[in-house]
């Protein structure tokens, strides 16, 4: 039993789009750069020239594995439902594309797929014989702001329970433990206008949800991704509208940012709405229900060092003490894969000051390897 | 996401044909970490110096196929426009735009958010005008580009 790192190539998504590094070149870094990382996850419509990379390709890919020292470990799968636009997929329609990328998941070496958070039961129960007969997971991904304790896998272990399979799973994302809004997305969000005043009532209204005080009802928002209630906020900004439940938050959320800041705009009531991106979900509930998970997601925002000792990194907004710690008291025996989301927070600047992606792998990969140690 | 590098700068170009100035051009990336399926394609906001261009005066470029309208591309719905892929954006407008410097306000819209929204049907019925952020999740703001327009010289 020992836990196993890899990068999920997401994280250079940013150096594949200026074309600083090739496919080969991420998988290079992860398989020789990162002291004994070997873990490959990738994003099949960032990755891979989707649906179907060709035979050429998959010579290719199998001679970098190879080469590299690296395993395919999970393929990262999307659902968009009104491709055909003249309808909306039905459940059906939805479990085809899913059996299609197990497919072609399989077809690259991967034993892993990994489903997005809001991917309906119903879709991977149909895909599941697949799965199984192809000897893969799924694992659907569990992403701030719901929690470990949600419906999301609750589904899923229903599904286990009934049916025994052993390829059914979650991924946790490991922002599901930020517990404040990361610095560098405030930053970026003051450049835009927000208010200094907006960040500390950000920040202020997650610790206050963390010490148990919410000043409103949040069961609402668990259920939706952290990027499909951000474009609810903005529609509620905007538009006026938003789906029913959402209305006391979303109202509770603008409350809190006039007592707070002075004047506020839709810029401070975007960031002061950044608090209610986050799970909160217990550390206790990972080290349960670990032998369910398929891999896990160390997603991160900004990796700063650690004060007084030199070479030690750290994100200062999520507990990777206790995820990693309930990983390991849990018997976890698979992969934690970087995934780094914090240079979107700087794409407003110009070329000269975006961050550097492998270097923030590089130390995100430190710190799960001294945490995975100690 | 990277929405100020969403149009290459060096691709505001008029277009001519038959010796007559049809239109401009502009290259662009998809405004996410990830591809889609070309159908999704919604269209984008334009504005240069304050006039708006909408989505019918718009065609687009990619897969090395000739520009299709959007009503055209809606219907590709098995070709997938790649991440790593540059579309060319062309736009109709007789006589095209000056030569020198321009304001280009700029936000894409594609219908790809994550599983099923409140929005689905309406946007089936009825797809969204671009700009008003619908399908810009990953890009809410409207990006405003300062791009100059070099004409070939004239011989």
């Amino acid at each position: 039993m020992a836990i196993h790192r890899g990068v999920s190539l997401y994280s250079y998504q940013q150096s594949q789009f200026f074309k600083e590094l090739t496919l080969e070149d991420q998988i290079r870094e992860v398989g020789q750069n990162l002291g004994g990382a070997d873990g490959i996850e990738l994003i099949d419509e960032m990755s891979l020239r989707y649906p179907e990379p060709g035979d050429d390709f998959r010579r290719q890919w199998f001679e970098w594995m190879q080469t590299h020292g690296t395993k395919p470990v999970a393929m990262d799968v999307g659902m968009d439902v009104l491709q055909f636009r003249d309808h909306v997929m039905s459940i059906e329609e939805c479990a085809d594309r899913l059996r299609q990328d197990i497919r072609l998941a399989k077809s690259l070496g991967f034993s892993n797929v990994r489903v997005l958070s809001v991917v309906p039961i119903e879709v991977l129960t149909s895909a599941l014989p697949v799965a199984e007969s192809l000897d893969i997971r799924l694992g659907k991904e569990i992403h701030q702001p719901m929690t470990l304790e949600g419906r999301e896998v609750g589904d899923i272990l229903d599904v286990v329970d009934r049916t025994g399979t052993k390829h059914l799973g979650i991924v946790p994302d490991l922002g599901i433990f930020q517990f404040r809004p990361s610095e560098v997305l405030l930053a970026w969000l003051e450049r835009r206008g927000a208010q200094p005043a907006a960040s500390a009532a950000s920040v202020a209204l997650a610790l206050d949800i963390r010490r148990g005080q919410p000043p409103f009802d949040l069961a609402a928002i668990s259920r939706h991704t952290a990027g499909n209630l951000r474009s609810d906020f903005n529609r509620y900004l905007t538009a006026g509208q938003c789906a029913p439940e959402l209305l006391e938050v979303f109202d509770g959320v603008k409350q809190y940012a006039k007592d707070r800041v002075e004047n506020p705009q839709d810029a401070d009531y975007r960031t002061v709405a950044e608090a209610l991106m986050l799970s909160r979900t217990s550390a206790d509930t990972l080290r349960e229900i670990a032998p369910h998970v398929t891999h896990v997601h160390g997603k991160f925002n900004n990796m700063s060092e650690v004060a007084g000792a030199p070479g030690q990194y750290q994100d200062i907004a999520i507990d990777y003490d206790a995820a990693i710690g309930a990983l390991k008291a849990g018997g976890f025996d698979g992969y934690i894969n970087s995934e780094y989301e914090g240079q979107r927070y700087f794409q407003d600047r110009g070329r000269e000051d975006l961050m550097d992606e492998v270097d923030q792998v590089r130390r995100h990969q430190e710190m799960l390897r001294r945490l995975i140690a100690s | 996401m990277f929405e100020n590098f969403l149009i290459r700068p060096d691709s505001l170009h008029n277009e001519t044909r038959d010796g007559h100035t049809v239109g401009f051009t502009l290259a662009v990336r998809h405004a996410n970490y990830r591809g889609c399926y070309l159908s999704l394609h919604n269209g984008y906001y334009v504005e240069v110096d304050g006039t708006e261009y909408p989505t019918t005066a718009q065609s687009f470029e990619i897969n090395g196929k000739p520009p299709r309208t959007f009503d055209d591309i809606r219907t590709a719905v098995h070709e997938h426009w790649n991440y790593d892929d540059e579309g060319i954006l062309h736009i109709a407008v007789p006589g095209g735009l000056a030569a020198g410097e321009h304001t280009v306000r700029f936000q894409q819209s594609v219908l790809a958010a994550y599983g099923y929204l409140p929005t689905d049907e309406a946007w089936v019925k009825n797809p969204p005008t671009p700009g008003s952020g619908a399908g810009s999740d990953k890009a809410p703001d409207i990006i405003a580009y300062t791009l100059t327009l070099t004409e070939p010289e004239a011989n």
